[in-house]
C-alpha cells in the first residue's frame, strides 16, 4: 500500500547521498591510494598509507596534545562559564547585560580574533608582556616557548568559547523550577548545599548537552593554531586536524591525509560516544532509574 | 508541635501597594488541623509562605508557641512544607532525601538512620529507602516530602501547600488519609491551603475561606455549611451552590414576591436584601409549598438528584432522593423549614 511515497523521499535520499556518503566513500577510496604531487591520481597501495601512519609519532602526538587541550579548555569553560551563569542568574539587570556582551565573542570569526590575540600576545610589541611588567610579574615568552605557546592556545579557546557555556547554563538555570529551592530553605539547607543537591542535579542534563556541543567543536580545533602558532614553536602546539592540514594541502600528500582524516573521524566517534556515555553516568543520576 | 499566633499581620509585594493579604489576627492551637480555601490569588498561599518563612511580612508579627520567630529564617522555624509539584532531591535515595533536613542540622549519622527507618516505615516507604527519589510515583513522592517534615524530631507545624492536586484521585483519599493519621498520632499543628472545598471540610477542624486578600470566615467545616457569613461563602461552599433569592422590605419583614418565603426584618435594614437557604435543607412538596416553578434540568448524583427549578424570582436547586420522576417541564413545589432560611443584607449574614 501507498508504495509510491518512496518516490517523494527520493530527492532527499539522493542529496543526502551525494552530499554525505559520496564523499565519505571517496575518502575511504583515497586512503587507500599513494595519491600525492608527484603521483597523482588513483592508484592501489593497499594498507601502506596507514602503515605509515602507524609509524607517524607527530601524528599521534598531534592527537594527544588535541585531548590535552580541548579536555582541559571544555572543562575550564564549563567552570568558568557555570560560575558566571550563578553570579548574574538571580539579577535580571545583570543578565540582560552580560547576555549581550557575551556573545561577542562568539560572533567573532575566529581567524579575525586569533590575529588580534597573536598581536596581543606579541613579546615585543603586544600590549600584554608591558601590562604584566608593570605589575610586577614581567615578560613572559608567549609565542617562542612550547609551554607558553600551548598556553596562549588555551587561553584563546576559552576566552571565545566561555561565553558559550554561560549562555546555555543560564539558560538552564532560568528554566530550573521553584519549589526545589523552597524545599531546599524549609529543610535548612545553606547556600553551598543547595548548589550539590539541588542545582547541580538539576543541571546535569543541560551540563552534559554543553560539554559534548563544546567537546566536539574542540576536538577540529584549527583556525586558532593555525593564525596564533602555526603548531609551532616546532610541533608544539599542532593539533590533529591542522597537521592533516599540513599533509594534505601544504605537502599535497592526498592519499596518506585521507587516511589520517578517516582514523581521525574514528577515533573521535568513538571517544566522544565514551565521553557522554561517561558524562551521563556521572551527571544525569536518577534520570535513566 | 506549636500553637500558631498571627498578629496583625499584612503582607504587601510592594511599598504602597495593594495588600496581597490583609491584616488579619488568628491564633491556631497546637495539633490543630487547619484550612485555608478560596480561589487563586485570594493570599492563601502568601499566608503559608509567611508562615514557613519563605515570605518576610510587611506588617505584623508571626509567633510560635509565643516566640516571636518573624526575623526568623525559614530552617530555624522547624517546620516541613510540601508542595504542589512534588519536590524530590532527584540524585538522592528515598533514605538521603528523608534524612537531609537531619543532614543540614548536623544530626549524627546513627541518629539520623533510627530516625529515617521509623518515618519510612510510618509512610510505608522502608521497602523503597534505597530506590532512586526520582522513580517513585507522584503520591509517594509527596510522601516523601511530608516524610522530610516529619523526620525532624522538633517539627513545629506541618504546612501543606494544595499537596493533593497533582495526585490521582485515587491516591488522594489515601494520602489524606494518612494525613490525618500522622496528625492524630505525632499531634503536630497542620494547615492545608486548597481550592478545593471538599478537600478543605473533609481535613480541618477549621476552616479558613479566604478572598481577594482578607479572611471572609474561619469556622467549622458545619458552621460554613449553616451559616455562611456572606454570600460568596455560602456559593464557593457546598455542591451545589447555596440558593440566593432578591427580597424586598414589606411591612417589618423581607419577602421574596411571588412565594412564601419571609424573614423578620430588623430596625433599620434597608436596600440589598436576599434570602439564602440550602438545596440540601429544601425538599419536594405540594401541599405545603412555599414556592413552585419549572423544572429546568436534573442531574445524576448517585442516591441524590439535584433539581432546578425556574421561578421569577431566580433559579432554585435542591437535593433530593433519586427517583422524583420529575422531567423536565414538569411543575414542581418545593418546602423549607423556616429555621434554615439565611436573611442577607448587602451580601452579608444579617440572621
Amino acid at each position: 500500500m501507498y508504495r509510491q511515497k518512496y518516490i517523494f523521499l527520493l530527492p532527499g535520499l539522493l542529496v543526502l547521498i551525494a552530499v554525505i556518503l559520496f564523499p565519505l566513500l571517496f575518502t575511504i577510496r583515497v586512503s587507500f591510494s599513494s595519491w600525492d604531487v608527484y603521483n597523482p591520481g588513483l592508484n592501489n597501495a593497499g594498507g601502506a598509507m596507514y602503515a605509515r601512519m602507524w609509524e607517524d609519532a607527530r601524528y599521534w602526538e598531534a592527537l594527544w596534545r588535541l585531548s590535552l587541550l580541548s579536555v582541559s579548555t571544555v572543562l575550564i569553560q564549563y567552570v568558568l562559564g557555570f560560575a558566571l551563569a550563578l553570579l548574574v542568574w538571580r539579577e535580571i539587570a545583570a543578565r540582560r547585560f552580560f547576555r549581550v556582551l557575551f556573545l561577542v565573542p562568539m560572533m567573532t570569526t575566529p581567524v579575525v580574533m586569533s590575529v588580534i590575540w597573536r598581536t596581543i600576545f606579541h613579546e615585543s610589541l603586544g600590549p600584554l608582556n608591558p601590562i604584566l611588567n608593570a605589575i610586577g610579574i614581567g615578560a613572559q615568552p608567549w609565542l617562542s616557548q612550547p609551554g607558553f605557546a600551548f598556553a596562549a592556545v588555551m587561553i584563546v579557546e576559552i576566552w571565545q568559547w566561555t561565553p558559550f557555556m554561560f549562555l546555555l547554563l543560564l539558560a538552564g538555570l532560568l528554566s530550573l523550577p521553584s519549589e526545589p529551592y523552597l524545599a531546599a530553605k524549609v529543610d535548612g539547607a545553606g547556600p553551598i548545599r543547595t548548589f550539590l543537591s539541588v542545582t547541580f542535579p538539576m543541571m546535569g542534563a543541560i551540563s552534559v548537552g554543553a560539554i559534548l556541543i563544546r567537546a566536539i567543536e574542540a576536538s577540529k580545533i584549527m583556525e586558532t593554531v593555525y593564525v596564533l602558532t602555526s603548531g609551532g614553536p616546532g610541533t608544539s602546539t599542532e593539533t590533529v586536524s591542522y597537521y592533516i592540514y599540513i599533509r594534505g594541502m601544504r605537502d599535497f600528500q592526498i592519499g596518506y591525509s585521507a587516511a589520517l582524516s578517516l582514523t581521525y573521524l574514528i577515533i573521535m566517534a568513538v571517544a566522544l560516544t565514551l565521553i557522554a556515555k561517561a558524562l551521563m553516568r556521572l551527571m544525569v543520576r536518577g534520570a535513566n532509574a | 508541635m506549636a500553637e500558631i499566633r498571627l498578629e496583625t499581620l499584612a503582607h504587601r509585594y510592594s511599598p504602597g501597594g495593594t495588600y496581597a493579604l490583609k491584616p488579619l489576627d488568628m491564633i491556631w492551637r497546637s495539633g490543630g488541623t487547619y484550612a485555608l480555601l478560596g480561589p487563586s490569588g485570594c493570599g492563601k498561599s502568601t499566608m503559608l509562605n509567611i508562615i514557613s518563612g519563605l515570605i518576610r511580612p510587611s506588617e505584623g508579627r508571626v509567633l510560635f508557641d509565643g516566640q516571636d520567630v518573624t526575623a526568623f529564617d525559614t530552617g530555624r522555624r522547624r517546620i516541613a512544607q510540601v508542595f504542589q509539584v512534588p519536590v524530590i532531591y532527584r540524585s538522592m535515595t528515598v533514605g538521603q532525601n528523608l534524612g537531609f533536613p537531619l543532614v543540614c542540622q548536623g544530626v549524627p549519622a546513627a541518629h539520623r538512620r533510627k530516625r529515617v527507618e521509623a518515618i519510612a516505615e510510618r509512610l510505608g516507604l522502608t521497602g523503597a529507602l534505597n530506590r532512586p527519589a526520582n522513580a517513585l510515583t507522584a503520591d509517594q513522592k509527596q510522601l516523601v516530602s511530608l516524610g522530610r517534615g516529619l523526620v525532624r524530631d522538633d517539627v513545629a507545624a506541618i504546612l501543606l501547600d494544595e499537596p493533593l492536586t497533582v495526585i490521582d484521585p485515587q491516591q488522594k483519599f489515601e494520602l489524606r488519609r494518612i494525613l490525618k493519621e500522622i496528625n492524630a498520632e505525632f499531634g503536630v499543628t497542620m494547615v492545608l491551603v486548597t481550592h478545593d472545598q471538599t478537600e478543605a471540610m473533609t481535613f480541618a477542624e477549621e476552616v479558613i475561606v479566604m478572598n481577594t486578600g482578607e479572611v471572609v470566615q474561619a469556622g467549622s467545616p458545619r458552621d460554613l455549611f449553616e451559616r455562611p457569613l456572606t454570600r460568596h461563602v455560602g456559593s464557593f461552599i457546598g455542591a451545589p451552590a447555596m440558593n440566593f433569592l432578591p427580597a424586598t422590605a414589606q411591612g417589618g419583614a423581607a419577602v421574596v414576591p411571588g412565594t412564601g418565603l419571609s424573614m423578620p426584618l430588623p430596625e433599620g435594614a434597608g436596600s440589598a436584601l436576599s434570602l439564602g437557604f440550602r438545596p440540601e435543607h429544601a425538599r419536594l412538596a405540594t401541599a405545603d409549598a412555599i414556592l413552585s416553578g419549572t423544572v429546568t434540568r436534573l442531574w445524576f448524583e448517585g442516591l441524590d438528584e439535584i433539581i432546578a427549578i425556574r421561578h421569577p424570582a431566580g433559579e432554585i436547586r435542591l437535593r433530593a432522593p433519586a427517583g422524583t420522576g420529575l422531567v423536565p417541564g414538569d411543575t414542581a413545589g418545593i418546602a423549607l423549614d423556616p429555621g434554615r432560611l439565611r436573611l442577607y443584607l448587602d451580601d452579608r449574614l444579617m440572621a
